[in-house]
């Protein structure tokens, strides 16, 4: 190992980075057969970025030699960057060396597209054997499968990795065209499609016998980029919503767009990016775990997300004849869509109230952020928001949250100077 | 009997007087952990002598008489370090002398919802630190890690790591509470034991070699336009990172 590896390593982890995809979780591989590893299924990360985000992977691209020339992609053929790679051998070692050390829960393989797809994804799969058979590795590995790649690569990479995901990137077809002219939609589609049926044949198999080995134990994912071209935020949700639901996949994920290269097909860099980002995951986690649909969070009327409220909230204050609510007597799926009401104080609730009624003052150790959900519930009849819920300052009470008091300080009025005569000091008027 | 109580700081010591005091439903105010050698003679505390026998009964009778979940609220609050828990698990325990199961739905209760919260906090931190152990491989194969976590979670995690890395010899130790699990490759078995360090550990050449390319790999992460070190520092608290190979910790 010398600098030549570290050097390596640092190009090839500068080209995997924009990929956001971190999770760890949603497979439980134990350890077997005297090797290394196991997958823990709640996901585990390791460390933060100073930008935030969590390390859970060793997010690194096999190579960044690229035939393909999208817009937005740092690795496109045209962008002028040193282009290097690692051999299957090579990132089977470094693996392995930061697992032992418990730096990292897995492998996140990701590659440029060299020759052509088969072979590029030939290449992804040695590195993977390799981990799984020569270094017995049982530990989570997300590998990327390359659009356009041959069914059967395909299905052998599932066999391998503990998830696999194709990047969407654009969320239309004319996105695509535009900015990524050698990619077609059918080829990236094409291989999620069949993973998913593969998914699904494989848990039917699994019923029938055990012996069955797994096909990607912890589903497939996919990215969409945000703001690099025109789609509204209710577009792309509506694709996240069928992408859970006739795909199956396990996550969608967002990725705020930030220029990396120029290029005329691309915007200058959009505005508070990372919030519409926010945003769009917030009403992400709706869709999967509050049983809210799309066309709740979005309509035509208002086809994008509110930058100062959350989703749940932005639907609260157009939904108020739904609310008060009382809490002794909702149902779950009610006080899901309460805001400040989250799953785990939705199941709180529903468990402390089979031993008696609730009152306002017990939510907060529920772990109901009252800040929010004062103003659509009651409990035991009693209502704990300052105003009602058909007060025209509900809104900007939701937004900057309730008006604290600021000390003051207590003072004769004699001392100090009336608002006038400030102005005119300032003025120069007497 | 109403007052402040102490025992010997053992974990039998806590049992024993949890078994003496309950029967008699005390009033407790303050329960101390007071080492033999600090006990004075015009201490206002009644001590409580450790009994091994005593202990060992009371807590096969407890984990018979408690729920699944309400023994890991209690596990977890056990291993907490917080200047109240023996008192805030007395209180837990009266009210199940009284409740029975039912106290596993009273989440709001004044007496439970203080130990759902710490053994939340314990919780977390064990999680935590699932990632946040930093193996170093020392001279003669040894892994080697330390960590100072607030919450005595060795036992929490040992079993994660028992499984995960079951091939190889490792140490894992909290400087803090003075303790450490050692595991044992050739047997499959680990064991908490006390612990101390006596010396600075010796890396192998390979060691400072994957260290050096995690923290290059570590710097190249983070997209700058997205700097967000507030967000950073909540995940990664200051306290964690001197043990943090890719924060310039050991």
């Amino acid at each position: 190992m010398a600098t030549d590896l570290m050097d390596r390593l640092k190009i090839l982890a500068d080209g995997a980075k924009y990929d956001v995809s971190c999770s760890s979780s949603g497979s439980s591989r134990a350890n077997s057969n005297g090797g290394v590893g196991s997958a823990a299924s709640c996901g585990i990360c390791h460390t933060w970025t100073s930008d935030g985000r969590c390390v859970s992977l060793l997010k690194i691209l096999m190579t960044n030699r690229c035939i393909y020339d999208c817009a937005y992609c740092i690795n496109r053929r045209s962008n002028d960057v040193q282009r290097v790679a690692l051999s299957p051998a090579e990132v089977a070692e470094l693996t392995i060396g930061f697992y032992r050390r418990n730096y990292i829960e897995g492998l996140f393989l990701s590659t440029g597209v060299v020759r052509s797809a088969d072979y590029t994804m030939e290449l992804l799969i040695q590195a993977v054997r390799t981990l799984r058979e020569q270094y017995r590795f049982n530990g989570y590995i997300h590998l990327k499968l390359v659009p356009g790649a041959d069914p059967q690569l395909v299905q052998q990479a599932g066999l391998w990795a503990d998830r696999v995901s194709v990047n969407l990137e654009l969320p239309t077809r004319e996105s695509l065209a535009l900015l990524a002219p050698d990619k077609t939609r059918d080829s990236v589609v094409g291989p999620m499609r069949q993973v998913s049926s593969l998914i699904v044949t494989n848990r039917a198999e699994r019923k029938q016998s055990r012996k069955v080995p797994r096909f990607a134990p912890a589903g497939q994912s996919t990215q969409l980029i945000v703001g690099a071209t025109g789609e509204s935020d209710r577009q792309i949700v509506t694709l996240s919503e069928q992408l859970y639901q006739r795909l199956d996949l396990k996550r969608v994920y967002y990725s705020a767009f930030i220029p990396t290269v120029t290029d005329s097909r691309l915007p200058a860099r959009p505005e508070a990016p990372l919030r519409r980002e926010h945003r769009l995951y917030q009403a992400d986690w709706l869709l999967r775990y509050y049983g809210f649909s799309a066309h709740e969070l979005l309509d035509e009327a208002s086809p994008n997300l509110d930058s100062e409220l959350d989703p749940k909230t932005g639907w609260a204050l157009r939904h108020l004849e739904l609310f008060p609510l009382e809490i002794n007597r909702a149902s779950y799926e009610e006080l899901l869509r309460v805001p400040g009401i989250g799953v785990r104080s939705a199941q709180r609730i529903i468990r402390a109230r089979r031993q008696g009624h609730l009152g306002i003052d017990d939510l907060a150790s529920l772990g109901v952020v009252m800040k929010r959900a004062r103003y659509f519930i009651t409990a035991r009849g009693r209502y704990a928001g300052e105003s009602g819920l058909e007060s025209s300052a509900l809104r900007s009470r939701l937004v900057d949250g309730p008006k604290q008091k600021r000390p003051v300080q207590l003072s004769l009025a004699l001392e100090q100077p009336s608002v006038d005569e400030t102005a005119s000091l300032i003025t120069g008027e007497l | 009997m109403s007052g402040c109580y102490s025992y010997d700081g053992s974990l039998a010591g806590l049992l024993t007087l949890y078994a003496r005091l309950l029967p008699e439903r005390a009033d407790v105010e303050r329960i101390s952990a007071t080492l033999l050698e600090q006990q004075g003679l015009f201490n206002s505390e009644i001590c409580i002598a450790t009994d091994q026998a005593v202990a060992e009964a009371f807590w096969q009778r407890l984990t018979k008489r408690l729920s699944g979940n309400s023994l890991k609220l209690l596990r977890r609050c056990l291993l907490a370090d917080h200047p109240q828990q023996e008192l805030l698990i007395y209180n837990y325990l009266l009210l199940e002398a009284d409740q029975g199961r039912r106290i596993d739905g009273m989440l709001a209760h004044p007496a439970v919802a203080p130990i759902w919260k710490l053994s939340q906090q314990v919780g977390r931190e064990a999680h935590r630190y699932l990632g946040f152990i930093r193996f170093q491989q020392l001279q003669g194969g040894l892994y080697y890690a330390s960590i100072a976590p607030d919450h005595r979670i060795l036992l929490l995690i040992g079993a994660h790591f028992a499984e995960r890395f079951s091939d190889q010899q490792w140490v894992i130790h909290d400087q803090r509470h003075g303790e450490g699990i050692l595991y044992d490759a050739e047997k499959k078995e680990w064991l908490l034991l006390p612990m101390e360090v006596t010396a600075r550990p010796d890396v192998t050449p390979e060691e400072a070699q994957f260290q050096a390319l995690w923290r290059s790999y570590f710097a190249t992460l983070a997209i700058p336009e997205r700097t967000n070190l507030k967000l950073q520092q909540g995940k990664v608290p200051f306290k964690a990172r001197i043990f943090l190979t890719e924060f310039g910790g050991v």
